[in-house]
C-alpha cells in the first residue's frame, strides 16, 4: 500500500489553516439580506393574532413571513433515506410554537442592525398552553403537542400524536419472563441519559442567491445536501431541477446538522425577493433552536447463572424527542440495535418502549445516535452483575460477548426504522481490544481500586462497544472520476466531509487504486450539480459506502485506462502493464500523461470517465474496549479522568492518523456526556443552558491523557478492509466512568452526567 | 452592541462629566461583560488614554491601574511577589489568554461579581481602591456598598505580603465559573480566609480567622474547627451548578486543606 | 465613525459602528479567516493578535484599535503554512473552524513564552475550544512545533 494506512495529511488541512474562504459564511453573497427568525418565548402556545405591519414599513426590510405566508405542507426536518422513519410532523412555520425557540416569524432586511428591529416591531398575542416538560409524563397527557391536521408518518413507525407519541417499537426473541425467572440472578435497574448539545464551533448557516439560470443556489452547513434539496423541493413545490444544493466545508456537525435548519428561510426570502440572502444562528440558537441528544430512560434487566453465563436482556426504554420527531424511531432502534448484540448468545432478548414528544427543543441526531445511550444502560448493568455474581467484570464479559464469525439474530430484525439486514461478524476483534486495553491500562494492578492518599483514591472502569458501518440496502453512494489532460484525476463525490475528514480518505482509496500519488486526485464532493448522488454523512457511512463507490469507480477507470493504452500501443488488453503512471507491453510503452494529453487533444479523442455507486448488503460493526482510570477524591467527590484507553476494531485504517482523531475526538465528546455536559431547562421550559458561559464542553486542560490503538482487523466487504469509525469512539466513556466510580467509592451513578456532588451525595448515603 | 457615540477622553474629569450627564453613559472596562449586560448604551466612555495602565512599585504598596489588563497583572513580578504567586494563580484560571488580554482589574472589581477569580484572593490582603474624583475605601467596604455610583475606579492598591497563599478554584472544567472559591494567606502569623462564589461574593470569614489567629501553634484540630466554623457563618446557596449543601462540604475540605497547606514549614 | 489601524501590515481606514466589534469589521472587510463561532467571548474561535497579543475580536469594539496594529492569518502565512505542516502530521486537523485562531495564538505563545512545559503550553491555548479533535493530536503538533523552532 501506498497511501492506505499510511500517515497521509488532509488534503484541505493546510489551506483552511491559512486562512482561505471555505465555510457557508465565507462564501455568501456579500450583499445578502440578513434573515433573522423571531422566536417563541413560551414553551407552548398558539399564536392568536400577529401583525407584521410596522416591522413591514421599517426602512430596510425586505419582506416578514408568517405561518400565513408559507406553503402549509408538513415535511420532516430529518436528513435521512426516503421515504423518512421520521414523521412529517413540522410546518415551515405554524400557528402554533411547541418551544421556547420556536420559529414565529422571519425578517429579511439590509443590515442585522435592521434585522433585529424588525423582530421588536412584530406584534404577537399567544394563547399560552400548559406545556409538557417531563417526559415520563408526557405519554397520554392531557396537553397534546401535535393537535394538528396534516401531520402524518410515512410508513408505520408506532406515530400516535394524539398521545404525544411520535414513535414507538417492540421486539422480542424467546420467551425473556420466562427465562429470567429461572435464572440465578438477576439485575434490575434504571438509568437515565441527559440531553447534550453537539456545540459544533460553527454555527448553522445557510444562504441563498438566484443564479443567471433563475435557479436557486444555497450554500448551507449540512450533513445531507441531497436530502435537503428533496426536502425543500417537495415542501416549496418547487422542481427539484431548480434547486443547487452545495455543502462547502462545515465547522462540525455531529448529527446536529443531519438535519434542516435555517434553509428554508433564505430559500423563501429569496425566492421572493429575487436578492441573495443570508441566515448565521447565533450560539443562542445553535442551544434553544437546533437539535439536542434525545434524553432516555432504560430499564435494563439482566438474567444470569451462577457460572456467569448470561441468559436474558430485557430492555424498556423511554425517549424525548422534544417538540418535533426528527430521528425519533431510528435513535431509539440504535439504543437497542446497536448494544444489545454485544452479548449475542443470550437464550431470550426483548426491547421495546416509545419516544414522546415535549415541548423541550427537538432532539435529534447525535453521533453514537442511541448507542450510546444504550450502552451506559447496559455496560453499567453489566457490571452490576458482575459484581453480584462476585465475578471480575472483565471475565463476564469476556464469558459472553460477541467474536468473530459469530451473528446474533438481531441483526435480521431491527433495522433503519424497519427490518434488518442479517450478517455474520466477519471481522471481530473484540476479545483482542478487551484483552489488550486491560494490559494497556494496568487492570489487573489498578482493579478495583488503589489508595494514594488520605483522601485520595484511584480507579479503573471499563466497557465494551460496538456501531455499525452505513445503513444496509439503503444507503447509497456514487462516485464519478474523470481523467484530465497531463495525466490527473478529478474525484467527483456526494459524500460529506464535515470534518471528519472524508476528502482525504475517499482521495487515498482512489489514488492508492489508481496507484498515484494523492496530489494528483482532486477532489470536489457535495454539490447536487455537480457530484454524483450520495446519502450523507451519518450512520458512520463515509468510509465504508461512499468509499466502496470511489473503490468501484477507480478500478472501471483502471480498466478504461487499460483498453485506452492497449489501443494506443496496438497489443492486446492482456499485454498491458500500469504502474499507474505508465503503461508498458513489452518494449513498447506510454506514459499516462502522454496518453491523456493526446485523448484530449490529437488522436481517438473523447473524455475518460467513470460513475460507480454502492450499496452495502450489511453494517459491519466496528468494536472497541474503553478503559478509564480516574483519580477521585473521597471528602469532595471530584475526580479527573487520567487516562482513557482505547482499542478499536475499524477493520484497515486508511488514514491511521485521521482514524486516531476521529477515535479521540468522540472519547472526549463521551468524557463530556458522562463527566459533566447538561442541557438544562427552567421552571418555564427555557433553556438555562444557552451559552458557553453555562454549558461547558471539555477543553485542552481537561484531557490528561489519551492511550489509542488500533486491532490488526480487515473487513473484506470495506474499502481495502475498511469499516467505520466516525461513531465507536463515543459510546464507552459513560459506562467506563460510572464504573470507575462504584470501583473507586461503592457509589453507582445510574443518572448521568456523574457529577462530583452525586458522587458526595452517594458517600454520605452509603455512611 | 447598540451605541451612540464612543469617547476616549484624555482625563479623568472629562470622563466623569459624561458619566454624570446620562444614566445611559457608561465607562467601557475590559468590554467583556458589558457585552452581555448592557445591549444598548448612550456614550461608551474609555478610559484608555488616561494612563491607568501601569503597576507601579510604591515601596511596601503597588499601585495597579484599573485599566491594567488581567493577563498583564497575572504576569508582573511584583504581583507575583505576594504571598506565593496567589493572585497570578487565581487570575491565571480565568477563561483563556485572549479572554485576560481584554479584560481590566478595574472592570473585575468595579463589577463586584459573585464569581470572580479576581475578588476572592483579593479580599485576603491588604486591598485599597482609589476613586476618582475623592474617594478611598477598603475591598471589603466597596463589595458591601450596594447602590450605584459614577465614581470612577482608578487604582487599586495592594499592600506588598512576603508570606504564604493558598487559592482554591472549585470547578469542573477549566474555563467555567467557579461554584466555590476560597483564598487564604498567612502573613507574620495571621491568617486570613476569603470564601467567594458562595454564590454570593468575596467575603471573609471573620469566625474562621478568629480561630486560628488565636490559637498559640494552631494544629490540625484548630484548623477543621476553622473549617467547620467558616460553613457556619455564611450562607451557602442552591443554584443549577451546586447544592447548598454541597458547597458546604466543599468550604469544609478546602478551608481546612488551604489552613494545611499554608501552614507547612 | 472612522477608524484607523494597521491591519497586517497595510493601514486601513474603516466607517464603522461605536458599537461594532472587530470581528465584524473584519469579515465584513473580507478578512473571512476570522471565525465567529459563539460571539459570547467564551471560544477563542475569534482570536487576532493586538499589538502581537491575542485577544477575542468579537469582545473588542473597533474604536478601541485606533492607532493599533491587528494581525490575522494572513499576514503570517509562512509561518501558518509550517504550522499547518506539524497538524497534518498529527492528523489534527479535522473541520477547521477553530484553526485560525488556534494558529495565531500558537504564533504569540511561540514570541512569548521561553522553554514552556507541557502545562504552560496546555494553559496559553485553554482558551481556542476544539470539539472536533480531543485535543491531545493538536497539543502534539503544537509541542513538536515549537521543539522544532528552537
Amino acid at each position: 500500500m501506498k497511501t492506505i494506512n499510511h500517515k497521509t495529511p488532509s488534503v484541505d488541512g493546510k489551506g483552511i489553516m491559512m486562512g482561505r474562504p471555505a465555510f457557508t459564511d465565507d462564501l455568501a453573497e456579500p450583499n445578502s439580506l440578513i434573515v433573522k427568525v423571531l422566536r417563541s418565548p413560551h414553551a407552548f402556545a398558539r399564536i392568536t393574532k400577529i401583525d407584521t405591519s410596522r416591522a413591514r414599513a421599517l426602512t430596510g426590510v425586505e419582506i416578514v413571513l408568517t405561518y400565513h405566508d408559507v406553503p402549509r405542507n408538513s415535511f420532516t426536518r430529518a436528513g435521512q433515506g426516503y421515504p423518512e422513519p421520521s414523521p412529517h410532523d413540522k410546518f415551515i412555520l405554524d400557528e402554533y410554537v411547541r418551544y421556547v425557540g420556536d420559529e414565529v416569524a422571519c425578517v429579511a432586511a439590509t443590515s442585522e442592525v435592521i434585522a433585529e428591529k424588525a423582530l421588536k416591531l412584530i406584534e404577537v398575542e399567544y394563547e399560552v398552553l400548559e406545556p409538557v416538560l417531563d417526559f415520563e409524563s408526557a405519554y397520554q397527557n392531557k396537553n397534546v403537542i401535535h393537535p394538528e391536521d396534516g401531520i402524518r408518518e410515512m410508513f408505520p413507525i408506532g406515530f400516535d400524536p394524539k398521545k404525544n407519541v411520535a414513535a414507538s417499537y417492540e421486539m422480542h426473541i424467546g420467551d425473556v419472563e420466562q427465562i429470567l425467572s429461572k435464572c440465578d440472578v438477576v439485575v434490575d435497574e434504571t438509568f437515565y441519559t441527559q440531553a447534550q448539545a453537539h456545540a459544533m464551533l460553527e454555527p448553522h448557516t445557510a444562504n441563498a442567491r438566484l443564479d443567471y439560470h433563475n435557479r436557486l443556489v444555497m450554500y448551507s452547513s449540512t450533513q445531507t445536501p441531497f436530502h435537503m434539496r428533496r426536502i425543500i423541493s417537495q415542501t416549496l413545490e418547487l422542481p427539484i431541477s431548480k434547486i443547487r444544493l452545495i455543502k462547502p466545508r462545515v465547522g462540525g456537525g455531529f448529527g446536529g446538522k443531519q438535519a434542516m435548519h435555517c434553509e428554508f428561510f433564505v430559500a423563501l426570502v429569496t425566492l421572493r425577493t429575487k436578492k441573495p440572502s443570508k441566515m448565521v444562528y447565533t450560539r443562542q440558537e445553535v442551544f434553544e433552536s437546533s437539535y439536542t441528544r434525545h434524553p432516555m430512560r432504560i430499564q435494563m434487566r439482566l438474567g444470569a447463572m451462577r457460572d456467569g453465563t448470561l441468559k436474558a436482556i430485557d430492555c424498556h426504554s423511554l425517549s424525548d424527542t422534544g417538540a418535533y420527531g426528527e430521528h425519533a424511531l431510528t435513535v431509539f432502534m440504535i439504543t437497542g440495535s446497536k448494544v444489545l448484540p454485544l452479548y449475542n448468545k443470550v437464550d431470550a432478548v426483548r426491547f421495546d418502549g416509545r419516544v414522546v414528544y415535549t415541548n423541550h427543543v427537538s432532539a435529534g441526531a447525535f453521533r453514537g445516535y442511541g448507542a450510546i445511550q444504550g450502552n451506559f444502560a447496559l455496560e453499567s448493568a453489566i457490571d452490576i452483575l458482575a459484581s453480584k455474581l462476585k465475578m471480575d467484570p472483565l471475565e463476564l464479559r469476556r464469558n459472553n460477548m460477541m467474536e468473530e464469525g459469530e451473528t446474533s439474530p438481531i441483526f435480521a430484525i431491527m433495522g433503519e426504522g424497519t427490518a434488518g439486514t442479517a450478517m455474520n461478524m466477519d471481522s471481530c476483534k473484540l476479545r483482542y481490544c478487551l484483552d489488550r486495553g486491560a494490559e494497556l491500562i494496568g487492570w489487573k494492578d489498578k482493579y478495583p481500586r488503589v489508595q494514594v492518599g488520605p483522601h485520595k483514591v484511584r480507579s479503573v472502569g471499563m466497557a465494551i462497544a460496538m456501531q455499525g458501518s452505513g445503513i444496509p440496502y439503503i444507503d447509497m453512494a456514487s462516485a464519478t472520476i474523470k481523467l484530465n489532460d497531463d495525466g490527473f484525476y478529478n474525484l467527483m463525490v456526494g459524500a460529506t466531509d464535515i470534518g471528519q475528514g472524508s476528502d482525504t480518505v475517499l482521495t487515498q482509496i482512489a489514488a492508492e487504486t489508481l496507484m498515484i500519488g494523492v496530489d494528483k486526485v482532486i477532489i470536489y464532493s457535495s454539490d447536487t450539480d455537480l457530484t454524483p448522488f450520495d446519502t450523507g454523512a451519518y450512520a458512520s457511512s463515509t468510509t465504508y459506502v461512499s468509499g466502496n463507490a470511489v473503490l468501484k469507480a477507480a478500478k472501471s477507470m483502471k480498466r478504461m485506462l487499460i483498453e485506452e493504452a492497449a489501443h494506443f500501443l496496438e497489443v492486446p488488453v492482456g499485454d498491458i502493464d500500469f504502474d499507474g503512471l505508465k503503461f508498458t507491453a513489452g518494449d513498447k510503452a506510454i506514459t499516462l500523461s502522454d496518453m491523456s494529453n493526446k485523448l484530449y487533444y490529437n488522436e481517438n479523442q473523447h473524455q475518460l470517465s467513470a460513475t460507480e455507486s454502492y450499496v452495502g448488503h450489511k453494517s459491519p460493526p466496528p468494536f472497541m474496549a474503553g478503559y478509564v482510570e480516574i483519580e477521585l477524591d473521597t471528602e469532595t467527590g471530584e475526580y479527573a479522568v487520567l487516562d482513557y484507553v482505547s482499542v478499536v476494531d475499524c477493520g484497515t485504517t486508511l488514514n491511521p492518523m485521521l482514524a486516531r482523531g476521529q477515535v479521540e475526538g468522540g472519547i472526549v465528546q463521551g468524557i463530556g456526556m458522562a463527566c459533566f455536559e447538561d442541557v438544562k431547562y427552567g421552571t418555564r421550559g427555557k433553556l438555562t443552558s444557552n451559552s458557553f458561559l453555562y454549558y461547558k464542553i471539555p477543553t485542552m486542560l481537561d484531557v490528561k491523557k489519551l492511550t489509542t490503538e488500533f486491532a490488526e482487523s480487515y473487513e473484506e466487504s470495506g474499502p481495502y478492509g475498511a469499516k467505520s469509525v466516525g461513531e465507536i469512539g463515543i459510546d464507552t466513556p459513560p459506562a467506563a466512568i460510572a464504573n470507575a466510580v462504584a470501583n473507586a467509592v461503592g457509589v453507582r451513578i445510574a443518572k448521568l452526567p456523574v457529577t462530583p456532588e452525586k458522587i458526595f451525595r452517594g458517600m454520605m448515603l452509603n455512611k | 452592541m447598540e451605541v451612540n457615540r464612543y469617547y476616549r477622553p484624555s482625563t479623568l474629569e472629562e470622563a466623569h462629566q459624561t458619566l454624570l450627564q446620562d444614566p445611559k453613559n457608561v465607562l467601557l472596562g475590559g468590554g467583556l461583560w458589558i457585552k452581555k449586560s448592557t445591549p444598548s448604551a448612550n456614550v461608551l466612555v474609555d478610559l484608555t488614554a488616561i494612563g491607568l495602565n501601569q503597576i507601579r512599585d510604591l515601596g511596601d504598596r503597588i499601585e495597579v491601574g484599573a485599566m491594567v489588563t488581567q493577563r498583564d497583572f497575572e504576569l508582573n513580578p511584583l504581583v507575583r511577589d505576594i504571598d506565593g504567586g496567589i493572585l497570578s494563580g487565581a487570575v491565571g484560571q480565568i477563561m483563556g489568554v485572549a479572554f485576560r488580554q481584554l479584560a481590566t482589574i478595574g472592570g473585575s472589581i468595579a463589577g463586584r461579581f459573585p464569581f470572580s477569580d479576581v475578588l476572592t484572593p483579593l479580599s485576603a490582603l491588604d486591598v485599597t481602591l482609589i476613586f476618582y474624583p475623592h474617594k478611598e475605601i477598603s475591598l471589603a467596604e466597596h463589595l458591601n456598598f450596594k447602590g450605584r455610583s459614577s465614581d470612577i475606579l482608578t487604582h487599586v492598591i495592594i499592600k506588598k505580603a512576603h508570606g504564604r497563599g493558598y487559592f482554591k478554584k472549585v470547578k469542573t472544567t477549566a474555563m467555567e465559573f467557579a461554584i466555590l472559591n476560597i483564598a487564604i494567606t498567612l502573613d507574620e502569623g495571621r491568617y486570613r480566609i476569603a470564601i467567594g462564589s458562595r454564590p454570593s461574593a468575596a467575603s471573609l470569614a471573620v469566625g474562621a480567622m478568629e480561630i486560628v489567629n488565636e490559637a498559640k501553634k494552631p494544629s490540625i484540630s484548630d484548623f477543621e474547627r476553622a473549617s467547620e466554623k467558616a460553613v457556619e457563618e455564611f450562607l451557602y446557596a442552591t443554584t443549577t451548578f451546586a447544592g447548598a449543601d454541597y458547597r458546604k462540604a466543599l468550604a469544609k475540605a478546602y478551608v481546612r486543606r488551604g489552613l494545611e497547606e499554608v501552614s507547612k514549614r | 465613525m472612522k477608524v484607523q489601524f494597521v491591519l497586517n501590515n497595510r493601514h486601513v481606514a474603516f466607517e464603522v459602528d461605536p458599537g461594532e466589534y472587530l470581528a465584524d469589521t473584519l469579515r465584513a472587510n473580507h478578512v473571512t479567516s476570522v471565525k465567529k463561532a459563539c460571539d459570547e467571548s467564551a471560544c477563542g474561535a475569534c482570536t487576532v493578535l493586538l499589538d502581537g497579543r491575542p485577544v477575542l475580536s468579537c469582545s473588542l469594539l473597533t474604536a478601541r484599535v485606533e492607532g493599533r496594529s491587528v494581525t490575522t492569518v494572513e499576514a503570517i502565512q509562512d509561518e501558518v503554512d509550517k504550522i499547518s505542516d506539524y497538524f497534518g502530521e498529527e492528523g489534527a486537523d479535522q473541520c477547521g473552524f477553530c484553526n485560525t485562531g488556534l494558529a495565531l495564538t500558537i504564533y504569540a505563545l511561540k514570541r512569548e513564552l521561553v522553554n514552556p512545559t507541557d502545562e504552560d503550553i496546555k494553559k496559553f491555548v485553554v482558551g481556542n475550544l476544539c470539539r472536533c479533535s480531543g485535543y491531545q493530536a493538536q497539543f502534539k503538533a503544537i509541542k513538536h512545533y515549537l521543539e522544532d523552532s528552537r
